[in-house]
Parts: structure tokens; C-alpha cells; sequence
């Protein structure tokens, strides 16, 4: 039961970690490359989401101080780290198509084994 | 102020012959006849350096200094004591001879441009394990030596040698690596690895009896030591044959010096003993010796057999560092001496016969005995040294091993070394007789042309003579400057400064 | 000024990364120059950042002023300043070798923008040493990242693209486990500063034990993956041996080092020494080291291509580095440390010796090497110098690291893993020395009818390693002091 309460009042860490495992479990398994790059894009998100919800002070206002009028604030420092953490992701991600792009023109496929394959038959 | 020049030789000694193989490389693209003469030179400077430091040495003084440091408590260190000097003069002799050998012989033979500098540098390195002051430095300079010799050892560049050096390298290795456990282990043991210390490890544990086995391991594969004597045979034979004669007449020895650091430095006596060690030295001295000189009594080729032998003769000396008796090491460190003249002169003249006829199988030298006669006369008086016949100096460093055995009250000692004379005249024997003796097979080279035989060069026979007639010389009085050495290097080993 | 000098090591490096592109549209003649003389610039600040925190000890930084727990924090210690050196030197040193060889490997209109990445790659090294912030960590990691797949995809040629992606995705798979682990870390500690972190861990590690027990394992993966740990380590080979060969040789002689240094650091200063008795993941790092050294070298022994084999002998040898950490509490870690700078050089010359080979005659595979020796007795006696250190043959550099190694396994009573080495020491000979005779000894076909000869400004650098390998072999004294320092935690 305790257990269960646990979960449910950190919820939002609970579907941030099925998110990673799902997303984790996608770049491994998934052979097509751009379900890869979804997989990651997932998993980073997940991150996201889980690093924001950290930050979050229930009832809380943006950052944004006015003196003297005792609002309570959520911790911008996570958000605020997101954003860079959000650029990585998507630079990484536009790298990661671009060289997907370039080996659908060497090999015509976008499939990771089929790669293997045609590469393997090359090597005989 | 003396004192200081001695301190220099030992370095000069190992760097001498360093520097001048790089000016040999050097020179050896302008001129065949500089080259070769500055190798004679090289080894003939670097004798009379190990010389010089005779008087030194003899009076009972020991050289010792660190040069740096590499690492804390690990260091370039040099120790000459009676022992170092005596394996480094009878080193230099032989270089010195071989070198003078080796120029007719690698005269048309192809890559004596390699040939030459890589042997002075590993008369070098050679030195430089005698001459180490700790096991650290030793392994540098035991490396070195064997990674090198690779190159003497497939020199001709054949398949067979290619695949023999190949056996001999992985063996180096496995050897390098053996040692490298067995110092880190005294090392962490004892924390040092010097020889300056006396005793290193003073009781037996199971760590200890790692690091001996190790050590074991490391120096017994260069000894040939049974069961690790398996490059042996393949690698002697194939070298060129003044190589033959270094290697196994001086660098094997290398395995033996080893040892006998090993069991009086790193360890003492009484711990060998008290662990019984010493048992399983002396076992695998007996197979070392029976096996050598059993499995060289099958071998055809001249060489192959003389290799053989070589394993056989390093049992002898194994067993006298089992014996672990002052009697027993005189007679072991004489025979290092010996087997060093008896195995290169054999060697040597081995390499005239197959330098002159291109014969390497023992039934077509029927009659060589005749057309070279005194390649054939040194070979004659070598192999009778291995035999054991008196005068010889064969005779004395067995008889002195043999008494060492009965004193250890280990007549059975005694009956393995009278087996293996008794093999060693089955092996030798033949092969003189049919020398002197047997008829010539005239017609087998065919086309009816026969080739005239005779001695090969005078550069090629002096050196050989001079071998062979140290090993009579050394034999006839037992008063002379060799076994004398002996004498002091086990009391020294035994009892420590006199 | 010079209080600033660290940061401004990375700054330079940034600028000039960013620079070079501009510059190759204008004065193309300046990219080549401008990317040395940053180089040197960053390696003369290095030895300068030695000598300084030799007189006034390890010092931080506050990026922009800001102090902790609020802004970033470099840390100048003396395994940052280690690390710097090795990274600075090798790059330099690489750089130099890559700017005529890079004519033949890449396009010319991607020269530039290869510059680029390779400065990103040193700066964000650099970072990774320097800093002391979780979050700007997992920033560093990511631009290395980028950058290290960008070296290998600059070669056009779909091997190397597909290498590249593989990587990449593996890669982006470790970083997302780092930073799952920093936030973890952040939600229980608030902080992201290691000091102030590693302030809070002990006691967070009573309420907290699961989430930092899942954050180490995070990063242990991440940066296991990062640095090819043994089971970890599939994108490495096809990387390694794809990429032009300065790429190759900075990867395999810099990258995979760094994220284990990261390690290091999080293992020893962040987290409290109570977590290992905790959790056993020394032992675990241990147990995959072994397999690493063992398999890399089984591996690396079926390989033909030569570019290949070295690639594998690579996660052989990060599997001594990690051995060295795994043996923490005895002299182990410092002949890991060792290692990074001796693997470094050994393994770049070996790779800068494989472009050369394959620069003059196109040739990869091993079989057709016979006789090269002959042809190229420089490169080939380098080479001879860095398979001797890596089989640990006393006089060169591997040696001592090897010594280290051992010496702290036997410190722990572990006599085990001192076979261990020996035994990969044994397979290293193995699979390295044939080369070398076949190189110089044997048939002497003639490799290649076309030869081309080789430039003095591509020759220098390999020998210049080769002599530092000999060097270090007989005078590690000073290397040895800077890291016996850097691991004083």
C-alpha cells in the first residue's frame, strides 16, 4: 500500500522513467534508423520532463521576483538547464538525420540490418 | 681515485659496444672492410675492458653504483662482483674470437650489414645482464638481449627460420613476462630488487614460491630448461653458425647467471632448502640432462644435435646450482666456462664444414676429417671435453660436479652425469670416427665433378684453434685463471666476501 | 590574467573553432595556422597552469564571477592539469601530422569545418577536465560527442557515415544515462557543484540509498559506454578503424580517456566512500575489465585490417585504465592514470603509423604488409617502439604503467589480476610482433608497385611519440609525480 501512495504522489517521476524505458528501449531495439532517432528524441524528453518536474514547487509562479509581494516561486535552475539540455537534443538530432539522409543515398535503405547485410555481401 | 676509474669501466663496458653498433650501421653502407674491421675492434676493446677490471675484481672488491633512478627504489644500478666479471670476461672472450669468425663467414652470406652491428649490440646487452645491479636492470638488459638475437636468429631468412624465430619470440615473451611477475612479486615482497642486499626474501611463503617459480620460468626458458627448452633446438641450428656459437655457448649462460642470482640473492640458501626447491631444481636438471643428450643422439643434422647438446650441458649446470654446495658451484660456474669453449668451438667448427661443403647432415661427413683436419682435429678435442676425458676441461668441471654431488650425499647425482658421458660419447663419438676414419662417398655429387675440400679460411681456423685449445689448456692444470675464478665466485657466493 | 587562464583555454579553443570557418572563406591559407597556434597556445597554458598550481596549490574558477552554488565552477587540479597536458600535447601533436594527411582522406572544401570539429573536440575535452558542475559536465560530453562523430563523418565515404551514426546513437544513449543521473543527483542533493554534491551525499545517502545507488550505475553505463567498456564497446571498432587516421588517432588516443577521467572524478570525489561498500561497483568495473583486456586482445588477434586491430587493442587497453580505477586503494590507480598518457601516445603513434602506411601505399590489410620495414624504416621502427610498449618490454612507457598496475593489484592481494595483465601482455605480442617481422623480415615481395613518399611534416610527429614513448620509459619521474598528486583525493 505504501508503496502504491509513494507512486502516486510522484507520478510525474514515475511516467518520466517509463518515458526513458520506453525511449531506451526503442534506440536499442528498433532497427530502422530514424525510429532510433525518435527512441532518443523520447528519451532525452523524458529527461526533460523528469529534471522540470524536480524543479516544480506546487502552487508556485514563474520566476519572476516582485519584491515584497511573497509569491512562491519554482526553482528556475532546472528550466533554465532544460533549455541547453533542449539545444543538445535537437543539434544532436539534426546531425543524426543529416547522416541518415547521406547513407539512404549510399545504401537506399534507412534499415540498420539491411546495412549489415548489403555490407556484408559487399565484403564477399 | 683508482677506485673511480673502475667505476666507469662497467659502463663503458656496456656502452661501448652500444655506441659503436650504431657506427657500424652506420659505416656499413661505405665499406664491407671498415665495418668488419671495426667489429673485431669493438670486441677486442671490450675484452680487454672487462679485463682491466681483473685486478679490481680479483682482490675481492665489488663495483657497485646506481646510475638513476627510473622509478623510486627501481633504478639503472651496476654490481660487478667475481661472479658478474667471470661470465663477463669468458662473454668477451668468445665475442671477441667469434667476431673474427664471423668476417670470412658472413663474407657471402647476404645482410652482413645487419649482421655485424646488431652483434656488437648484443654483446652489449649481454654484458649488461652480467654486469646489473639489480634484477630490474637485469630484466632490461635480459629483454633486450633476447628481442634482439631474434634478429641473429633468423638471420638467413628462411621459412624454417622465420617459423623457428617466431617459436623463439612468443618463448622470449612468455619468459619477459614470467620475470615481470617474479620481480613485481619480490619487489612488493621484499621492497627492493637489488642484488647489494644480500637475502631479499627470508622465509618461504606462497607468494615467495610464486616468485621463484616465475623466476624459474623466466631464466629457465633462456637456459633451456626442460620443459621449456622447445625453442632451443629449432632456433640454434638455424642461425648462421657464429650466431650458433654465441647463443649457445654465452646467451644461454645468461639463464644460468640468472638462477644463480635468484637462489643466492633473492633468496638464500637455507630458504631454498628449507622450502625444497632445491628438489625441484635438481628433477628438472636430471630430465633436462637425459632428455638433451637422449633426443640429440636421434638428430642427423650436425647442428640440430650440437643444440641438443647444449640442453644437455645446461642440466649440468642447473644441477649444480641444485646441489646447493660450495663444491657443487665451483664446478658449476667452471663449467659455464667450459661449456662456453666446448660449444662454440663445436659450433665454429660445425659453421667451417657447412661454410666450406654445404654439409649438414652427420653421415655425409665421412672423411671430412682428412680434407680439414684442423677444424676437424678442434672438433675432435671439443667433443672429448663434452665427453668428459681427461685431461680436458670437460673432465674437471664434471669431476668437481661430481664430487659437489657426493658431498650434497646425492650419489645419484653422480650416475645421472655418468649416463649422460656415456650418451654424450654415443653421440660424439660417430661422428669423429667417421671424420678420420670412414670412407668418402665420392660419387654423390654426381656430374663426376668433385669438389675440392680443404680447410676454409685462416680468419676462420684461428679462432676455432684458440677455442679449442683454451678447452685443453683450461683442463690440464687445475690451478689455472678459470678455475681459480670458480673457486673464489662460490666462496664469495657461499660465504660472501673473502 | 591569469587567473582566468583556465577558462580562457577553452575560449580560445571555442573562438578559434568558430573562426576557422570564416577564415576559410576568406584567407584560406590561415585555417592551418590558426588551428596550431591555438593548439600551442592551449599546450603552453597547460604546463603554464602546472607551474602555477605548483606554487599556490589547485584552485577554482567561478565562470562570469558567479560563485557556487549558483554559477559554474572549474576546478584546477592536478589531474585537470594532467589531463590538459595529455590532451593538448597529443592534439597538437596530431593536428600537425593530420594537415598534410587530411589532403587525401577528406574533401578539401570539408578541410576547414574539420578543423572546427577538431578544436570543438579539444575544447570540450579540456571542459571535461576542467569543470566542476554536473550539468556543465553532461554540456562538455554532449559537444565531445557531436564533435568526435563529426571527425569520422568528415571522410565522405558511407563506412565511415555509417560508423558514425552508430556511434552517435550509442553515444546519445550514454549521455541521456548521464543526464538522467544528474538530475537524479540534483533532485536529492539541490546542488550540482561537486563539492557542494559530494557535501550533501553522505547524509542524502541514508534518506536516498536507491536513487544514488541508480545515479552511479547511470553513470558508470554512460560513461562505460562513452569509453567502451568492455560489453559496451560495439560502436568502437567500426569508429575507430572508418575514421581518417588522426580522427583514429584522437579518438583512440584521447576521447574514449576523458569520459573515464569523468569517472574518476564523480567516483572519488563526488561520491562518498560509503557507497562502495554499499553497492560493489569497483568490483563490477573490475570484473568488466578483465573481460575487456581479455577480449580486446582475442579480438584484435583475428583482425586483418590493421586500422581495425589497433581499434580493438584499444578496448584492451581502456581496459587497464579501468582496472586501475576498479583496484582503487592501492598504487593501481595511478598506473591506470599512467596509462591514459602512455596509451595515448603509444596508441596515437600506432594509428599515425598506420596512416602513414596507408598513405604511401594504400594498403590495410596485414597480409599485404610483408617487407613494408624495407620500404618505410622510420614509420616501421615506430611502430616496432609502440607494440614493444605495449607488450610492457622494459625501457618504454607501457612498462611502467604495467609495473603500476601490478604493483597495486598485489597491494590488495589480488595476485590474479596481475596474471591477467601478463596474459594480454602476451596476446599483445602475439598479435604485434608478427607484424613487425613480417614488416622486416621474410620474403621481401615488393609491397606496391606505387610508393609515395612520405612527408617529413607527417614523419615528425609519429617519431617525436615514439621518443616520448622511450623517454617516459626510462624518466617517468616527472609524469609520475603530477599524477601520484592528481590522485590525492
Amino acid at each position: 500500500m505504501e508503496v502504491i501512495t509513494k507512486l502516486l504522489n510522484n507520478y510525474y517521476y514515475f511516467a518520466a522513467m517509463i518515458l526513458f524505458v520506453i525511449g531506451f528501449h526503442t534506440m536499442l531495439t528498433h532497427s530502422n534508423l530514424i525510429k532510433k532517432i525518435i527512441g532518443m528524441n523520447i528519451m532525452d524528453t523524458s529527461i526533460f520532463l523528469f529534471f522540470v518536474s524536480i524543479g516544480y514547487v506546487r502552487g508556485g509562479r514563474a520566476p519572476i521576483i516582485q519584491e515584497g509581494a511573497g509569491y512562491l516561486y519554482v526553482n528556475p535552475l532546472p528550466s533554465a538547464l532544460i533549455l541547453t539540455g533542449i539545444v543538445v537534443a535537437v543539434s544532436v538530432t539534426a546531425y543524426a538525420l543529416s547522416l541518415i539522409v547521406k547513407l539512404y543515398a549510399h545504401y537506399g535503405t534507412m534499415d540498420a540490418d539491411e546495412i549489415a547485410i548489403i555490407r556484408a555481401r559487399e565484403e564477399r | 681515485m683508482e677506485s673511480a676509474i673502475f667505476n666507469f669501466l662497467p659502463i663503458w663496458v656496456v656502452m661501448f659496444p652500444f655506441f659503436m653498433s650504431m657506427i657500424i650501421l652506420i659505416i656499413s653502407k661505405r665499406s664491407e672492410k671498415l665495418r668488419d674491421g671495426l667489429s673485431v675492434a669493438t670486441a677486442v676493446v671490450t675484452f680487454l675492458s672487462v679485463a682491466a677490471m681483473y685486478p679490481f675484481i680479483i682482490s675481492g672488491e665489488i663495483i657497485s653504483y646506481t646510475i638513476f633512478d627510473i622509478l623510486p627504489g627501481l633504478g639503472i644500478t651496476v654490481r660487478v662482483d667475481i661472479l658478474s666479471f667471470s661470465l663477463a670476461a669468458i662473454a668477451s672472450f668468445v665475442w671477441m674470437l667469434v667476431s673474427i669468425y664471423s668476417i670470412d663467414y658472413m663474407s657471402h652470406e647476404h645482410g652482413g650489414d645487419r649482421y655485424f652491428p646488431i652483434f656488437i649490440f648484443t654483446l652489449g646487452s649481454t654484458l649488461g645482464i652480467f654486469m646489473a645491479g639489480d634484477f630490474f636492470t637485469l630484466f632490461i638488459f635480459f629483454e633486450l638481449m633476447s628481442l634482439i638475437s631474434y634478429v641473429l636468429v633468423i638471420h638467413e631468412e628462411t621459412k624454417e627460420a622465420l617459423r623457428a624465430g617466431y617459436k623463439y619470440l612468443i618463448m622470449t615473451i612468455i619468459g619477459g613476462l614470467a620475470l615481470f611477475f617474479a620481480i613485481i612479486l619480490t619487489f612488493e615482497l621484499a621492497g627492493s630488487v637489488s642484488l647489494n642486499e644480500g637475502t631479499l626474501i627470508h622465509a618461504p611463503s606462497t607468494l615467495a614460491f610464486f616468485a621463484f617459480l616465475s623466476f624459474l620460468v623466466g631464466f629457465g626458458m633462456k637456459a633451456g630448461m626442460f620443459p621449456l627448452h622447445v625453442w632451443l633446438p629449432d632456433a640454434h641450428p638455424v642461425a648462421p653458425s657464429p650466431a650458433s656459437a654465441l647463443l649457445s655457448g654465452i646467451m644461454l649462460k645468461t639463464g644460468a647467471y640468472g638462477l644463480i642470482r635468484v637462489v643466492f640473492h633473492v633468496f638464500n640458501v637455507s630458504v631454498v632448502k628449507e622450502a625444497g626447491w632445491d628438489v625441484l631444481l635438481g628433477v628438472l636438471a636430471v630430465i633436462t640432462i637425459l632428455l638433451g643428450s637422449a633426443v640429440a643422439l636421434t638428430q642427423l643434422d650436425l647442428k640440430r644435435r650440437l643444440a641438443y647438446s647444449s640442453v644437455g650441458q645446461m642440466g649440468y649446470i642447473i644441477l649444480g646450482i641444485a646441489l646447493l654446495n660450495e663444491k657443487a658451484m665451483v664446478g658449476d660456474v667452471f663449467h659455464i666456462f667450459s661449456h662456453a669453449l666446448m660449444k662454440s668451438t663445436l659450433f665454429l667448427a660445425a659453421g667451417a664444414i657447412i661454410w666450406k661443403t654445404g654439409l649438414r647432415n652427420i653421415n655425409d661427413l665421412h672423411g671430412i676429417g682428412k680434407k680439414m683436419p684442423v677444424t676437424m682435429g678442434a672438433f675432435t678435442l671439443a667433443a672429448l671435453a663434452m665427453i668428459g676425458i681427461p685431461p680436458l676441461n670437460g673432465f674437471l668441471s664434471k669431476w668437481t660436479l661430481g664430487l659437489g654431488a657426493l658431498e650434497a650425499g646425492a650419489p645419484f647425482y653422480v650416475v645421472v652425469l655418468l649416463i649422460s658421458s656415456l650418451l654424450n660419447g654415443l653421440y660424439y663419438l660417430p661422428i669423429i670416427i667417421a671424420a678420420f676414419f670412414g670412407g668418402e662417398h665420392e660419387e654423390e655429387h654426381g656430374e663426376g665433378v668433385k669438389v675440392k675440400i680443404s680447410e676454409a679460411s685462416l680468419k676462420m681456423i684461428i679462432p676455432i684453434a684458440i677455442l679449442a685449445l683454451s678447452c685443453f689448456a683450461f683442463g690440464l692444470m687445475p690451478n689455472n685463471i678459470a678455475f681459480e675464478l670458480s673457486v673464489k665466485a662460490a666462496s664469495f657466493l657461499f660465504n660472501g666476501l673473502p | 590574467m591569469s587567473l582566468h587562464l583556465p577558462v580562457l583555454i577553452v575560449v580560445l579553443l571555442l573562438a578559434a573553432s568558430y573562426t576557422v570557418p570564416l577564415l576559410d572563406r576568406y584567407r584560406r591559407g590561415l585555417t592551418l595556422p590558426v588551428t596550431i597556434l591555438s593548439l600551442i597556445t592551449a599546450f603552453i597554458s597547460s604546463l603554464y597552469l602546472l607551474y602555477l598550481i605548483g606554487v599556490q596549490g589547485p584552485f577554482v574558477y567561478h565562470l562570469g564571477g558567479w560563485p557556487p552554488p549558483w554559477g559554474i565552477e572549474l576546478y584546477i587540479d592536478y589531474l585537470a592539469v594532467y589531463m590538459l597536458i595529455v590532451i593538448s600535447s597529443i592534439g597538437l601533436l596530431v593536428i600537425i601530422y593530420g594537415a598534410k594527411d587530411l589532403l587525401h582522406e577528406i574533401n578539401e572544401e570539408v578541410l576547414s569545418w574539420y578543423y572546427t570539429l577538431y578544436l570543438l573536440l579539444m575544447a570540450s575535452m579540456i571542459g571535461i577536465a576542467l569543470t566542476n558542475d554536473l550539468f556543465n559536465l553532461f554540456v562538455f560530453v554532449e559537444i565531445s560527442a557531436i564533435a568526435s562523430c563529426g571527425i569520422i563523418s568528415a571522410k565522405a565515404d558511407r563506412r565511415c557515415i555509417e560508423a558514425s551514426i552508430k556511434y552517435l546513437i550509442l553515444s546519445a544513449l550514454g549521455s541521456g544515462c548521464i543526464l538522467l543521473a544528474v538530475a537524479m543527483i540534483y533532485m536529492i542533493t539541490g546542488n550540482l557543484n561537486f563539492d557542494y554534491v559530494a557535501a550533501a551525499l553522505p547524509e542524502a545517502l541514508k534518506l536516498y540509498p536507491y536513487n544514488i545507488v541508480i545515479a552511479l550505475g547511470l553513470f558508470v553505463v554512460g560513461f562505460g559506454v562513452k569509453s567502451a567498456l568492455f560489453p559496451l564497446h560495439v560502436w568502437l571498432p567500426d569508429a575507430h578503424s572508418s575514421a581518417p587516421s588522426p580522427s583514429s588517432a584522437v579518438l583512440s588516443g584521447l576521447v574514449i580517456k576523458i569520459y573515464a577521467v569523468a569517472l574518476v572524478k564523480l567516483l572519488f570525489r563526488v561520491f562518498p566512500p560509503q557507497i562502495f561498500e554499499a553497492i560493489p561497483i569497483l568490483d563490477v568495473i573490475l570484473f568488466l575489465s578483465v573481460f575487456a583486456v581479455m577480449a580486446g586482445s582475442i579480438f584484435a588477434m583475428v583482425q586483418d585490417d590493421l586500422k581495425r586491430m589497433l581499434a580493438y587493442s584499444s578496448i584492451a587497453q581502456i581496459g587497464y585504465i579501468f582496472m586501475g580505477i576498479g583496484l582503487f586503494g592501492g598504487r593501481a590507480l595511478t598506473g591506470g592514470l599512467l596509462h591514459i598518457f602512455n596509451h595515448a601516445m603509444m596508441k596515437s603513434m600506432l594509428f599515425l603509423a598506420a596512416g602513414l602506411i596507408i598513405y604511401a601505399t594504400g594498403i590495410r590489410n596485414l597480409k599485404d604488409l610483408k617487407g613494408i620495414g624495407v620500404r618505410m624504416p622510420w614509420t616501421m621502427g615506430a611502430f616496432a617502439v609502440g607494440a614493444f610498449s605495449m607488450v610492457g618490454i622494459p625501457g618504454t612507457s607501457g612498462f611502467i604503467s604495467k609495473w603500476f598496475l601490478a604493483l597495486g593489484a598485489l597491494d590488495l592481494n589480488r595476485p590474479f589480476y596481475v596474471a591477467i595483465i601478463l596474459l594480454s601482455s602476451l596476446l599483445n605480442g602475439i598479435y604485434y610482433f608478427p607484424i613487425i617481422i613480417d614488416a622486416f623480415f621474410g620474403t621481401k615481395v615488393d609491397p606496391v608497385s606505387e610508393f609515395r613518399d612520405v612527408p617529413a611534416l607527417m614523419l615528425i610527429p609519429v617519431l617525436i611519440l615514439a621518443a616520448g614513448v622511450i623517454f617516459f620509459g626510462f624518466y617517468p619521474k616527472p609524469l609520475l609525480d603530477l599524477v601520484n598528486k592528481a590522485i590525492s583525493f
